[in-house]
């Protein structure tokens, strides 16, 4: 059995990120968007963990912290928004996000 | 490391610290004063960066290489302290459509500020990141803060969803550079630039990076955001979005381009003259039927980022000294449009609402005339020269590649595109049938003051362009072509 390289958690990087990207795209409700945007951020997460632990450069990991401290402060807002609006119209589908369009 | 490199940063953040302790105990009919410390003091700062703070010469750079302080970083942080002065007087003139919470209105729109001026600053992909995110968190707050207001809520959604996606996609992008390089420093990326220039997981990165930057300049492919936030944010930060978000955009594009990455920057001419070509016309097409005027200068501002690419595409020092000087006029142009509609759109931004306006108020009428005037780039206005800039930059570079000139001609089919709409708005103020509203509109005295200012600042662009052009120059020496 080969040992679990740089590859393998790339791929399982890359893959989570697509799948966030796919969540973003095709999903209607706010909320579950949200939280592929989320899924997003810890692919690369994922992904600088990995390059900082084969690169022997601790540097990635410190961005990491960075990226969940943005993160967090973002999700503290975001949630905030999206309560809000529910408040308002009583949905968090994007189909009925129409009042501003042409 | 030289904490007093970060003076205008930590200034602008004591100010916003000040207005938000000093709300504490202002009686809420005495909010708005907050508005006019929180400009006077920007005014002094800006005063302060332009004869006492360094002169960027040398560059100095700080905290391990991440913050650099050089001619390029100074001049976007006087625009961006100049569009921050105006965004406050608009914000105490917009104070009655604000139910609550005015003290903090004005705090945020400092720690904006901030924002803008680290992103000025970024010597390092990191430091992009945290500056772009501290822009974009104080903007969720920004755009939703009509509360009471489901435009402004829905349009707060709508730029979270796709700022958070494109922060996604910056963020991946600074995994990949940070992985093939081992760096993410400015300088030590670019010093293997030929090396990495050939590895194909970096280009994605940086194209990661620019595609999350696109999205601060609404260009194509990241620009369907920018009509709907424009139309539902409260008019004052509608206007900070289209000043300052793009300014910082524009100079986080440069640095990326020609000083982490000008190895690359040569072999990506096609894809900035694409983005170009599509972002002019997609914008000018889409402005032609709008009827919301937030909306119609939404999708100008979307055409304008197409010009402004124009500069980067060109990827020659005149092409940047364009950008620059055309990011300056752009800002006191847009300005003085935004007064105009924080004055004029109060319950709708309809255009029907400008019926009558030049008997209503002559000088509003004036100087909305003159912002679309200098929109539409017709001497001797701020924004006649800059596009001659950006084009003589094209075309000195369609002498070396024949696509150029596709682009410059777009370029131009855009221009005349964009009279309709902007001549439909004058064409509104002096030749519309009068609406059922014709009382004349009081401007408050800070409020001529700044249109004022803004439009002399636009006929002195135009008219004797020479010393912004120079400093613009020397902006320009911290790029590498």
């Amino acid at each position: 059995m080969t040992p679990v390289g740089l590859q393998h958690y790339l791929v399982v990087s890359v893959l989570l990120f697509c799948l966030g990207l796919l969540g973003v795209l095709v999903r209607r409700n706010v909320l579950v968007i949200y939280m592929s945007l989320e899924l997003m951020l810890n692919a690369a997460n994922l992904a600088l963990t990995a390059f900082s632990r084969f690169n022997n450069n601790l540097d990635g990991q410190i961005i990491v912290f960075f990226i969940i401290t943005v993160a967090a402060s973002e999700v503290a807002v975001g949630l905030a928004l999206i309560v809000a609006l529910y408040r308002r119209r009583h949905t968090t589908h994007v189909e009925d996000m129409t009042a501003l369009k042409n | 490391m030289n904490p007093a490199m970060l003076s205008l940063e930590l200034a602008v953040i004591g100010l916003a610290l000040a207005v938000l302790l000093i709300d504490l105990w202002t009686l809420h009919e005495f909010k708005h004063r907050l508005g006019y410390l929180a400009a006077a003091g920007l005014l002094v700062i800006l005063v302060a960066s332009l004869c006492c703070a360094s002169t960027g010469e040398p560059p100095a750079t700080g905290f391990s290489g991440m913050f650099v302080q050089d001619g390029l970083a100074l001049f976007f942080k006087r625009i961006f302290l100049a569009a921050g002065v105006l965004v406050v007087l608009m914000g105490v003139e917009f104070r009655d459509r604000i139910p609550m919470g005015l003290g903090e209105f004005f705090t945020i729109i400092l720690m904006e500020l901030a924002g803008m001026m680290f992103a000025a600053s970024a010597n390092d992909f990191v430091m992009v990141y945290v500056a772009m995110e501290m822009m974009s968190v104080s903007f969720y707050i920004l755009i939703s803060f009509q509360r009471s207001r489901s435009y402004s809520l829905e349009a707060g959604v709508k730029y979270l969803i796709l700022s958070a996606l494109s922060a996604g996609l910056l963020v991946f992008g600074i995994a990949l550079i940070f992985g093939t390089s081992g760096r993410t420093n400015f300088a030590v990326v670019a010093a293997e630039g030929t090396r990495l220039a050939q590895n194909k997981l970096f280009c994605l990165g940086a194209l990661l990076v620019l595609l999350g930057l696109a999205f601060k300049i609404s260009a194509v492919p990241m620009q369907m955001w920018a009509p709907d936030v424009y139309q539902g944010a409260p008019t004052p930060v509608t206007a900070f979005l289209a000043i300052g978000s793009k300014a910082a955009g524009f100079v986080l594009v440069l640095r990326v381009l020609f000083v982490a990455a000008p190895a690359l920057a040569l072999h990506w001419g096609k894809l900035f003259t694409w983005a170009a070509a599509l972002t002019i016309l997609y914008g000018n097409l889409c402005a032609i039927p709008q009827r919301s005027l937030k909306r119609l200068l939404g999708y100008s501002s979307i055409a304008n980022a197409g010009y402004i690419l124009l500069g980067v595409a060109a990827l020659n020092p005149p092409g940047s000294v364009a950008v620059l000087y055309y990011l300056a006029g752009y800002a006191f142009t847009l300005a003085v449009i935004f007064i105009v509609l924080c004055l004029v759109a109060r319950d709708s931004d309809d255009i029907a609402v400008l019926a009558g306006l030049n008997r209503r108020s002559p000088l509003l009428a004036l100087a909305l005339t003159l912002g679309m005037i200098s929109l539409a780039g017709i001497p001797p206005l701020a924004g006649f020269f800059g596009k001659l800039l950006l084009f003589k930059a094209v075309l000195e570079q369609a002498a070396v590649h024949r696509s150029y000139l596709w682009l410059a001609l777009v370029a131009i089919a855009g221009v005349v595109i964009s009279y309709y709409y902007y001549f439909g708005v004058i064409r509104a103020v002096y030749w519309s049938e009068e609406g059922p509203e014709m009382t004349p509109i009081a401007v408050s005295a800070p409020l001529k003051v700044s249109m004022g200012v803004c439009i002399a600042a636009m006929f002195y662009l135009g008219l004797c362009p020479d010393a912004v052009l120079s400093a613009a120059a020397k902006a320009v020496q911290a790029l590498r072509f």
